[in-house]
């Protein structure tokens, strides 16, 4: 033993000498890197974010004694750009907080280390930087907790995990900012939250989803309504917290739930994971409504055992002009390169995004400085190289087997994902979200005719556009391979009822009920289409056997209301209106019906309350604007009468009644010249109307205009002879 | 030339200090001897409180343990740096719920004698009747490549191997790689 001893000092001699190696000393005397001088300020702008007590790194960095601690590792990890964790090739992409140490940066770090990492003058230190465990923007408007924490077993590999927080409030909000509080941030990897419509992924897993539920990805049910994922709700350990752009906040529903995902790292010891999601709201709906688009070739992935270069790719043309604002590229352990490019219309190549050492510990949702704009006909391209040899360290299977696309971390995937804003939207045409949509879905039903969900996506959109005999032809393509489809026969009805031809709506209907076990939908619907057809006895019929089926449905009891109010029982109406809104406060149409119940015997102020709430839970509605107008101008607020009107107008310009209402109240409130535009407009609109224009006459006459009211009133006559008022009134003019 | 001379002058200077403790536990009492009689071998995990990879290796060691000891292996978790106080590793242990020996490698003695350099690092001593010898140093098993580049699962247990191969009689293989881990810290660090 004391032999053995020796032979260890020798060892620690040379080690010792070895630090006195001449030619190092020089070149730290040169130029003396010290931490108070020069490495400070580098670990507290690019580390110390993560590194600091309480924080998400391993470990403080916040002292010179902490970097001495840590001096050795910092060189390593620093010089194979380990750390900090910035995984985009330089010039591939300008993204906002990159994170790549400058090339001098690095020298001045391993010269610090190789010098014997000298303090300095600790008078020229800069001050570290405050970190504190409080929200960063404030107290939340809403906090979210994850009821039943998880225990992160002490070893073994990652975890993958998704946790389910119910929104619990009885009111849509628009969220401008989210922050997510792991309770132990340091074995958090990152974090993804989706927001998931239908609450579908709990209802999956009823009996195992409080305590989280294990996968990497997941897939969640988007619901009827054209509402695509619009943001990247991503956390790493340096994300403090999500501010959304302006004009661009997220919506969260009644009854929807935020699904948490978390990759989670093994840290030792047995640990307790749980988790905050911190919620600003902002009173301001979205003005600008980005979408998330993907490219992927999961179908393609099927890697041999051993194959070193697997390359799987997809590209996807746009249809409109974009601003892309952010990209996620997404592989698991095999992925080695992750690139993704876009050809302009004019050949020019622009890159979005260059990875050339993937490592899923550090990924991450990469947004741009300034979003990179795509004019309409550009081709986006998604390129992934995969290593399924023994060469990868990161090949979880050993030794490598065939690996195709899957949800475990065991299997593939190739997912790129952009957000995108349309730009340079035509006033008045579709929205243009849904011609990305079908562009996307055509592109993923050309690649698989098999993708039934593709298919009927791209129905939905074709829906959406108004093309109702497409659409049609798509639902029944995806009914010939699943006829007992319950939404697709409730998606057909809907568009073959508003391509007019409602009795092959209501045989769709009632297929659908028959096939369906959740039923509700299509008997709405059903319901729905009766009333539109006025046959409020049928519909009454139809929701009352609703409500003995889907009893907590706010949207049955105000469809039963409107059915009962068409049968002129408006008091059993108001009843059930007022049921709905017990249900949910924020029932448009049991909102929108005792507001104009109201309107008409209530008090003022009553039916400006109902159909405040009402516009508030559709600012996009313009009917519920124009009651909301008639509501103002009854309880004398011209002003707020007219502005809901404009409002109403900007929302449907090709509403001709819209046009004329806007102008009687503007002659109402002295404004006889606008009047006189938008009665023209009305016209222009609606040029048969015989009443208009005998109003526009009117106006005309009061403007002092007698040579064109006489022409109007003249008009008016040609179209309708008998036309009493237009015929006084031409009476009336002075004579020419 | 010179440096021979100096080596050889150190040495003589520890023959004199042979009797001093190897460390001490976490009561503060010297350890004197860390081959307990009837031990086959004496396996050193150099660990350190506030190494995330340490302790990540932490569980492996104790499923190690709890294999070998039966066999006459006794495990020692060394705490070489300055700032693992008794206190410090004592509230490792509760925080781990670890339960095995330490040694606060106060003076880096066994630090040296293992030639180890960072933390999780494992040196392997084969008990003789002349003393201890040394016959493996380095890494646990092959999860760790270097900082950043990490396995999902270890492939190659060296640490395991080479406890078998002591046990087996057989010759030890090196480890297939460096350790990868913290530095240990110097013991005049600041």
């Amino acid at each position: 033993m004391r032999f053995l001893r020796c032979l260890s000092l020798v060892l620690v001699c040379c080690v010792f000498l070895s630090r006195l190696n001449p030619s190092r000393a020089m070149r730290a005397a040169e130029a003396p890197v010290t931490w108070s001088g020069q490495i400070a300020s580098i670990v507290y702008q690019n580390c110390a974010t993560c590194h600091h007590p309480g924080g998400s790194g391993p470990f403080s960095l916040l002292t010179y004694r902490d970097a001495y601690r840590r001096g050795p590792q910092m060189v390593q990890a620093t010089q194979s750009r380990y750390m900090p964790p910035w995984l985009p090739a330089q010039g591939y992409g300008d993204f906002s907080g990159a994170r790549r140490l400058s090339d001098e940066q690095l020298r001045l770090i391993r010269n610090w280390v190789e010098s014997g990492m000298p303090e300095g003058d600790v008078s020229r230190a800069p001050a570290p930087p405050h970190y504190d465990a409080t929200w960063q923007l404030g107290k939340p408007d809403l906090i979210l907790t994850i009821e039943r924490p998880y225990t992160l077993a002490a070893s073994g590999t990652d975890v993958f995990r998704n946790f389910v927080l119910p929104y619990p409030l009885a009111l849509a909000h628009y969220i401008r900012a989210m922050e997510i509080r792991p309770s132990v941030p340091q074995v958090v990897h990152h974090a993804n939250v989706l927001i998931d419509r239908t609450a579908s992924f709990r209802h999956r897993h009823p009996g195992d989803w409080e305590d989280g539920v294990p996968g990497m990805e997941l897939e969640v049910d988007a619901g009827n309504s054209f509402d695509p994922d619009s943001h990247f709700l991503f956390w790493k350990p340096d994300t403090p917290v999500l501010e959304e752009p302006e004009g661009m906040p997220w919506r969260l529903d009644v009854g929807n739930d935020l699904i948490l995902n978390m990759h989670l790292k093994p840290s030792g010891k047995p640990e307790t994971i749980g988790a905050q999601i911190g919620l600003y709201f902002t009173p301001e709906p979205a003005s600008k409504h980005p979408m998330l688009l993907q490219l992927e070739d999961d179908r393609d992935l099927d890697i041999p055992a051993g194959e070193r270069h697997f390359v799987v790719q997809d590209e996807l043309k746009l249809p409109v002009d974009v601003d892309v604002f952010g990209i996620y590229p997404h592989a698991h352990y095999l992925g080695r390169e992750l690139e993704g490019w876009a050809v302009l219309p004019n050949g020019q190549k622009q890159w979005l995004i260059r990875i050339l050492n993937w490592d899923i510990d550090r990924q991450s949702v990469y947004r741009y400085r300034d979003p990179v704009f795509l004019p309409r006909g550009t081709v986006v391209h998604m390129h992934y190289v995969y290593d399924n040899s023994e060469n990868n360290v990161h090949n979880p299977n050993t030794p490598p087997i065939r690996v195709r696309a899957g949800n475990r971390s065991v299997d593939e995937m190739a997912h790129l994902w952009i957000q995108v804003l349309p730009i340079n939207v035509p006033k008045g045409g579709p929205d243009p979200r849904l011609l990305l949509e079908q562009a996307w879905m055509e592109h993923r039903v050309d690649r698989n005719r098999g993708d039934f969900i593709s298919l009927y996506n791209l129905a939905a959109a074709l829906a959406g556009l108004g093309r109702y005999t497409e659409a049609t032809a798509d639902y029944r393509k995806v009914l010939a391979a699943h006829p007992d489809d319950e939404r697709a026969l409730n998606s057909l009805g809907a568009a073959l009822e508003n391509a007019g031809d409602w009795q092959e709506a209501e045989e769709a209907f009632r297929r659908a009920i028959a096939a369906g076990r959740e039923t509700c939908d299509a008997q709405f619907n059903l319901a729905g289409l009766k009333l539109k057809r006025s046959k409020f006895g049928e519909a009454e019929q139809q929701f009352r056997a609703m409500l003995r089926q889907c009893p907590e449905d706010a949207e049955t009891d105000s469809g039963l209301g409107v059915a009962l109010d068409g049968e002129g029982d408006s008091k059993s109406a108001e009843a059930e209106f007022q049921r709905a809104l017990e249900l949910d406060p924020g029932d448009f149409t049991a909102l929108y019906h005792l507001g104009e119940m109201a309107i008409e015997s209530g008090p003022p102020q009553r039916a400006i309350d109902l159909l405040e709430k009402a516009t508030a839970q559709r600012p996009d509605d313009a009917d519920s604007r124009e009651r909301l107008a008639l509501a103002f101008a009854e309880s004398g607020r011209p002003g707020d009468a007219l502005t809901q009107l404009g409002e109403a107008v900007q929302l449907k310009p090709g509403d001709a009644n819209l046009h004329a209402l806007l102008s009687q109240v503007l002659a109402g409130a002295g404004q006889l010249q606008r009047a006189i535009d938008e009665q023209n407009q009305a016209l222009h609109l609606q040029p048969n109307d015989a009443d208009g224009w005998n109003n526009l006459g009117v106006l005309e006459a009061r403007a002092g205009k007698t040579a064109a009211a006489r022409a109007d009133f003249r008009h008016a006559l040609q179209l309708a002879p008998d036309h009493v008022q237009a015929r006084a009134n031409l009476a009336r003019l002075p004579p020419p | 030339m010179a440096l021979r001379a100096a080596v050889v002058v150190l040495c003589m200077a520890m023959f004199a200090l042979a009797a001093d403790p190897l460390g001490t536990d976490l009561n503060g009492h010297p350890i004197e001897q860390i081959a307990p009689p009837g031990a086959k071998a004496v396996v050193l995990f150099f660990a350190a409180s506030d190494c995330p990879i340490s302790n990540r290796y932490i569980p492996e060691i104790e499923r190690l343990d709890r294999e070998f000891a039966p066999q006459g292996v006794h495990f020692w978790w060394v705490y070489p740096n300055p700032g693992d106080t008794a206190a410090v590793v004592r509230r490792h242990y509760e925080q781990f719920d670890i339960h095995a020996d330490a040694v606060l490698d106060t003076e880096q003695r066994l630090t040296h004698m293992a030639h180890a350099t960072i933390t999780p690092e494992v040196a392997v001593f084969l008990s003789t009747a002349e003393g201890l010898r040394e016959v493996y140093r380095g890494r646990i098993d092959d999860r760790y490549v270097a900082l950043g580049r990490e396995r999902p699962v270890a492939t190659q247990h060296d640490l395991e191997t080479a406890i078998r191969a002591v046990l087996a009689n057989r010759t030890v293989p090196k480890p297939g790689g460096p350790p990868v881990g913290c530095s240990i810290v110097p013991r005049n660090a600041p």
